[in-house]
């Protein structure tokens, strides 16, 4: 099959590869319809998160139809339309009892990275450097999906490919961001990022009862699609203040939720110096992660709110304002997405027609393009939200 | 590591456990010719580790051991500890039946069962070399502990324990493997990480990884298999 691999720093190339196999008894073999790149994956392609392999087939957010079961799959049948949750659950760990399912004990191959790196692994993840497991990606003709009774989920009938595809990772994210805000009637919400994420968090937040939610973006057309699609007061930080117009915007007061839809690279234009330190700092490997959002968040957020953080971070973080968060009472929520926990209510969301993520998919491109569409996705040109492509 | 060794002394004062090696004797086995580096024999015959007669060890450890330095100490006890979705006694069952343990330790090839307390184990070490030793049962409580120890002619003799405890909450239970062996050369960590690629405690982490991932998920999930691109392959290869 044809399969997009990851072979070095921005060097991505489609090539032959061998079809997957059944490997154990709760695998199941999707043919991919649909694939679509992620934010997240520019972490992996720009070389920040080590421990990719050249080889890696990478992508985690896809839609398809099951080809083939393992014998202990017992839920999903051959010809199910499916999306699969990006982040794996075993099912059976007190974590996924617990609906952590990204903090899954058992779907994580290869624990060893992350046991050193942070003390405990987490789960694995499609296409995500092996570090998270090293399971080979989306971006291919098909795809093995372990425990798929857990992480695969039969698209309701009526629902399209194009609106059910992003409810494998950018909805749930989004909404797990919003719900983690623990969102109160009358509350206002700024997100930081309208990206995929970003978008699908602001529409949660109104889902979730906020009163208004702000939007941080630089790039006029996803400002755009905020306010137009997602209903966000769009405020574009190359242009004012984020912590004088977002005080302006509550009355003094600061959002009472604040939501990183960004990470580990911020482009912090408005921090100007800030920007520069951490960005050489990361060069040279001083600093993993510029944490240029999450500095902002402290310091705008109310007094006593929530940060919820689901834009993703690899490493260690500097000069971490940690005086203004105690003094502020300010409670941090954050980690990856529990999909599985989701994926329910969130379909019931589209049915009713509270929440269409199709808006997300600008581009529609055949997987040979594949290098040249995650090209355009980096450098947000041809006003780029997400390419998904048809392998 | 250190949490891990501190947590170890504490199980050796309270005197709750026996020593004994099951894990201990499979990354051994791999060890087994590797000569003992002259200081260390010289400690171990003199008993500075209150190891110099391994068939006291349990009544002499906990006395000596906290009194010993890290680095000293570390080599000779490994433990390892996790929490499985299951209750105690199928566990201990599972454990109990020495068959299932070749899945839990990749060097193991085979367990025998010679009578009620005697065993007979044969592993293979690095270059296939074919290793066996008998194994005895010390102390066997239904659903909490089993204890065992090498009998004489192990080449590298060991003792082991395992013990289940239920987790508070719906935890399911706690799972200690401690090992406690001689190490094969002065750098006996290093040793036998040189031979098996991961040190001793990793090896009883895993051990202990493979039987939560067995009993929970129901398999060993895996990538081994899995496609790949061509430059990966080629690599591979080479």
């Amino acid at each position: 099959m044809r399969a997009l691999c990851w072979n070095g720093v921005n060097d991505l190339r489609v090539e032959r590869v061998p079809d997957p196999t059944i490997l154990g008894p709760h695998d199941a073999i999707i043919k991919v319809n649909l694939s679509s790149v992620c934010g997240s994956d520019l972490h992996l392609i720009d070389g920040y998160v080590p421990t990719m392999k050249p080889g890696d087939v990478i992508g985690h957010e896809f839609l398809g139809e099951v080809v083939e079961k393992g014998p202990e799959v017992l839920r999903l049948n051959r010809g199910d339309r499916v999306i699969t949750v990006s982040i794996i659950g075993c099912g059976k760990c007190w974590h996924c009892q617990h609906e952590e399912y990204s903090l899954c004990d058992n779907s994580n191959p290869q624990p060893a990275y992350e046991e050193a790196a942070y003390g405990h692994c987490t789960a694995g993840i499609f296409g995500y450097s092996h570090a998270f497991g090293g399971y080979a990606g989306s971006h291919a003709e098909y795809i093995r999906v372990p425990f798929a009774d857990t992480n695969c989920f039969r698209v309701p009938e009526g629902v399209s490919d194009e609106k059910a595809v992003f409810v494998s990772d950018a909805v749930p994210t989004g909404y797990m961001a919003a719900d983690m805000g623990g969102i109160k009637k009358g509350d206002i919400v700024a997100v930081w990022g309208c990206g995929g994420v970003g978008q699908m968090a602001i529409r949660s937040a109104y889902l979730m009862g906020a009163e208004r939610v702000i939007g941080i973006d630089r790039y006029p057309y996803r400002l755009e699609a905020a306010q137009m699609k997602a209903g966000a007061e769009p405020l574009d930080y190359t242009r004012v203040d984020v912590y004088d117009a977002l005080l302006a915007m509550t009355g003094g007061r600061g959002p009472d939720v604040c939501i990183d839809a960004v990470g580990m690279e911020a482009d912090g234009y408005d921090t100007g110096i800030e920007y520069w330190y951490d960005r050489t700092k990361q060069a040279i490997g001083l600093e993993n992660d510029r944490p240029a959002v999450l500095r902002q968040m402290i310091e705008c957020c109310r007094k006593g709110g929530t940060l919820s953080i689901v834009g993703v971070y690899g490493g260690f973080i500097d000069k971490f304002p940690m005086g203004a968060a105690m003094n502020k009472a300010l409670t941090f929520r954050m980690g990856q997405q529990h999909g599985q926990r989701y994926v329910k209510r969130l379909f019931e969301h589209i049915e009713k027609g509270e929440l269409d993520p199709s808006y997300l998919l600008t581009h529609k491109w055949s997987l040979d393009d594949g290098p040249r569409g995650y090209r355009m996705f980096k450098e947000k040109i041809d006003d780029c939200m997400r390419v998904v492509f048809t392998p | 590591m250190m949490g891990g060794t501190a947590l170890g002394l504490a199980g050796l004062r309270r005197g709750s456990w026996a020593l004994a090696a099951l894990g201990g004797g499979l990354f051994l086995a791999g060890a087994a010719g590797v000569p003992i580096a002259e200081p260390v024999a010289r400690r171990v015959r003199e008993g500075d580790f209150g190891l110099g007669d391994l068939g006291d060890v349990a009544e002499r450890l906990p006395g000596v051991a906290g009194l010993l330095p890290a680095a000293q100490r570390e080599p000779t006890t490994t433990q390892a500890n996790v929490t499985v979705a299951a209750p105690p006694d199928k566990l201990f069952r599972h454990w109990r039946n020495f068959r299932n343990l070749t899945e839990l330790f990749p060097h193991l090839d085979a367990v025998e069962v010679l009578s009620d307390t005697e065993s007979r184990w044969k592993a293979h070490g690095p270059g296939g070399v074919e290793v066996v030793w008998h194994s005895a049962l010390d102390k066997v409580r239904e659903n909490e502990l089993i204890t065992w120890h090498t009998l004489e002619g192990a080449q590298l003799p060991h003792r082991g324990s395992v013990m289940f405890k239920p987790a508070p909450g719906d935890r399911g239970t706690e799972v200690r493997l401690t090992l406690v062996y001689q190490p094969p050369a002065g750098a006996g960590g290093r040793a036998v990480s040189r031979l098996f690629g991961s040190a001793p405690e990793q090896q009883a982490r895993e051990a202990l990884r493979r039987l939560k991932r067995i009993m929970e998920a129901g398999e060993l999930p895996t990538i081994e298999g899995q496609p790949r691109g061509n430059r990966g392959m080629r690599e591979v290869m080479e």
